[in-house]
């Protein structure tokens, strides 16, 4: 898919930068912004599988929504914290060719999709609203989008 | 469930699509064959995860992949030998997939002079 003009210029420029620059010919950095990224995915699917297992109604028993969001939220926002900055600085070493990758555009649509399903789980007071049905599905949503992401972001790198 | 199907849907156009950023690693996606090629550099695009050159040859454009910025440093080339226009002979190993203009390069000869990207495998 080919880029409109002034977004190529802007993206060329950016792929131009001092900094941008050096981390792509950086024998260290980059493969360190590299694993960062990981870190980033590993803490967020990692902290939200099992909030969006307990969505859907495994081990209800142990514990509320309410309580295991509240340690698990921070976990996977802190691994999207991270795994975002390293993401864009891994795309603007070669930004054009990123954009223009289905995959890639793929893989934002995705990551726009399971944020807002997160966002809208947010809304909820689970003190007063048992997790069933449509947080269910919720649940569900959220782990095959996240699985999704990152499926596209791997085979991004293997598929021409 | 039908989001789902259609996500999914989504997800294999997307694939089928084609990305211009495939990394290859290891040498398994080539065939084993010692293979070689000559032709004249079209486009370069150096960094990490590694080089990719646009390689003009009688037998069409070929893709050519070089060493990530240390590998082609520490075999001598610089980007300023690896411009648009200069002459270069290839060894190295081509893709496994009989129809793909796609080759690894594990030493290339600028004229008459070898630089050579992995001096612990045969070339």
């Amino acid at each position: 898919m080919s880029l409109a003009p002034s977004i190529d210029t802007f993206l060329a420029t950016i792929e131009a930068a001092a900094p941008i620059a050096a981390l792509r010919d950086s024998w260290i950095a980059y493969p360190l912004v590299n694993a960062a990224h990981i870190v980033g995915i590993a803490l967020l699917f990692g902290a939200i599988v099992p909030l969006d297992l307990r969505l859907i109604g495994w081990r209800r028993e142990t514990e509320s929504v309410d309580r295991l969001s509240r340690m698990l939220l921070p976990v996977a926002i802190g691994g999207l914290l991270i795994a975002i900055p390293a993401g864009l600085l891994l795309f603007a070493t070669d930004a054009r060719a990123y954009a223009a990758a289905p995959l890639f555009q793929a893989k934002m649509v995705l990551i726009a999709l399971a944020v807002g399903n997160a966002l809208a789980l947010r809304r909820i007071d689970w003190r007063t609203t048992p997790a069933r049905g449509r947080t269910a599905f919720a649940g569900m949503a959220s782990m095959c989008l996240w699985l999704s992401v990152i499926v596209c972001g791997r085979l991004l790198g293997y598929i021409e | 469930m039908r989001q789902f199907q259609v996500l999914a849907a989504g997800l294999l156009l997307g694939a089928a699509g084609a990305a211009p950023v495939a990394a290859h690693h290891g040498w398994a996606w080539a065939t084993a064959e010692e293979f070689e090629l000559s032709g004249t550099v079209k486009s370069v695009r150096h960094g990490n995860p590694h080089g990719v050159m646009q390689l003009s040859t009688p037998s069409g454009e070929w893709t050519v992949e070089i060493g990530q910025p240390w590998r082609n440093a520490q075999a001598g080339l610089t980007e300023q030998m690896l411009r648009p226009g200069t002459r270069l002979l290839i060894h190295g190993h081509r893709s496994a997939r009989a129809n793909e203009r796609l080759m690894k390069a594990e030493r290339i000869v600028i004229a008459g002079k070898s630089y050579d990207l992995y001096p612990d495998r045969p070339s």
